[in-house]
């Protein structure tokens, strides 16, 4: 059913909605769904790389070993509160295999049913574009949302860099619909990054900025809207997305 | 070629690389960035931690200010922290008000009896490989946006990278220098087995450090007065015999 972007505002997408039902991923350092600003965790999984084989195994160890996962967690969950959230862990103890763990979750993690997945890391390996590419697309042909923060670091950034997602960088808005479009992409869109509360290890919270907390904000809209609009294609939230901007022009300006 | 033909051919080999590339002139770039950095930002402490060879460790190798010396030369795990994250991502990050909470960085905070109450951490990285992470500690809280701190630090680390990735070739050369040593010096022989075992685990991170400096004396031996050089490589050229006929008197050889 195509949207036409007469009528489309932060109303109809947005009001009354409360991600119920929607299954969100977060595939970064794990959740401590111990938290409580972070609440239920429907699921979670964890990669690692094993050295000895050189390959991707499933990983035993729960929780969040950095404090990351569980902000991006907490975030999402202010802003979509009844939403199913589940952890994919693919940080872990060491750099090898990086790019294979992350590819091997982001894969998971759209194979698993969750219509909207954050993704505040990214890789600059070369070797991974085809790889982030075709991942990319499987993703928007599932109707899978991936939502990622821009890298800040000069150089390629799979996959915030392609057009199959929606990529984030950090503005100084204060309340989760403090949206911003950006008319020249590849940085999409705008959303609170700077000095967030956020949910940290051990029931502690912590102020802070980056992009990589900006990009749950936006994980946090997708999963509202699709709670009310659960038919939306990527493509079709991205441009409600941008229809609901802060900066957008109203239809007939 | 006799041994101090082909040392004096090393040591011009090694002079050629230049000075710029010696890794003392390396360090002191490094320090000089932490110092920068720590000044610009009006913070406590700066530091700069390198990833080991297998990526499970950080190790502090520069820092400026409070806890310096303490922190110099530490090793971390680099599955932890706001520093882990930052590498295993490729994300900066900034975080503040951590609330005096010791275990958002445990060991540094023990071993340097220093706890921050603010951190800003961007990745250093060349080419898509994150080669460590930069962190200033505490920076002035009256400075505005710590957004724009997060892209200045990255500045200073792309500076970081350069320097890094500098004094590694200069041991890659230095691995060169050596196969070249064994490759001439009389096959069959214990010390050409050394020497050329010596080349081959070159890679690993203290022996790449070893043959740096070796590199490095190559250089400063060739810069040396024709008495002092003469010298030097006659005891070189008697140390090496020396090894030599202690390493072929083994039982049954």
């Amino acid at each position: 059913m195509p949207v036409h972007a007469r009528g489309i505002d932060g109303e109809w997408a947005f009001a009354g909605a409360t991600g119920v039902g929607v299954d969100v991923a977060v595939v970064d350092s794990g959740i401590d769904a111990a938290h409580p600003q972070v609440g239920a965790v429907a699921s979670s999984v964890a990669f690692a790389w094993d050295r000895e084989r050189r390959e991707v195994v499933p990983d035993d160890r729960a929780g969040d070993l950095f404090g990351h996962g569980t902000a991006c967690a907490g975030v999402i969950r202010r802003v979509a509160p009844q939403c199913r959230l589940h952890s994919v862990r693919v940080l872990g103890e060491h750099l090898l295999g990086k790019g294979e763990v992350f590819a091997t979750g982001l894969r998971h993690a759209i194979a698993s049913g969750a219509r909207v997945i954050n993704l505040s890391l990214s890789t600059g390996k070369t070797d991974f574009f085809g790889t982030f590419h075709e991942i990319a697309d499987e993703a928007a042909f599932a109707g899978v949302v991936l939502v990622c923060a821009v890298s800040n670091v000069p150089g390629p950034s799979y996959p915030s860099q392609f057009s199959a997602v929606v990529s984030v960088a950090a503005n100084d808005g204060t309340g989760p619909f403090d949206l911003d479009c950006n008319p020249e992409p590849p940085v999409e869109f705008g959303a609170p990054g700077i000095d967030v509360t956020v949910p940290w290890l051990d029931g502690s919270t912590v102020v802070t900025t980056g992009n990589s907390f900006a990009a749950p904000h936006v994980t946090g809209l997708v999963a509202l809207l699709l709670s009310k609009h659960p038919h939306l294609t990527p493509y079709e939230v991205k441009a409600v997305l941008r229809a609901v901007s802060r900066n957008a022009v109203p239809p007939g300006a | 070629m006799t041994a101090d033909a082909l040392l004096a051919e090393l040591a011009r080999v090694a002079d050629a690389l230049g000075p710029a590339v010696e890794p003392p002139g390396t360090e002191r770039l490094l320090s000089s960035l932490a110092e920068t950095a720590r000044r610009l930002f009006g913070a406590r402490a700066c530091s700069l931690a390198l990833l080991s060879d297998d990526g499970s460790e950080l190790v502090y190798t520069t820092a400026s200010g409070q806890g310096a010396d303490a922190v110099t030369g530490m090793r971390m795990p680099a599955g932890r922290g706001v520093a882990g994250w930052v590498v295993q991502s490729g994300q900066p990050v900034a975080v503040s008000d951590v609330r005096a909470d010791p275990r958002f960085a445990p060991d540094v905070a023990e071993a340097t009896g220093y706890v921050p109450q603010s951190i800003v951490a961007a990745p250093v990285v060349s080419e898509g490989d994150v080669l460590g992470v930069l962190s200033v500690l505490d920076r002035d809280a009256a400075r505005p946006g710590a957004d724009a701190d997060l892209l200045l630090l990255q500045v200073f680390c792309d500076q970081a990278a350069i320097a890094v990735e500098g004094a590694r070739a200069f041991g890659r050369v230095a691995q060169v220098l050596l196969g070249a040593l064994s490759s001439a010096a009389d096959a069959d022989t214990d010390l050409a087995a050394a020497l050329a075992g010596a080349a081959r685990s070159g890679s690993a991170g203290r022996d790449e450090r070893q043959l740096r400096d070796l590199a490095a004396l190559f250089a400063r031996l060739s810069r040396a007065e024709p008495d002092a050089q003469r010298l030097a490589l006659d005891v070189v050229t008697d140390v090496l015999a020396y090894v030599e006929r202690r390493g072929s008197r083994r039982p049954g050889g």
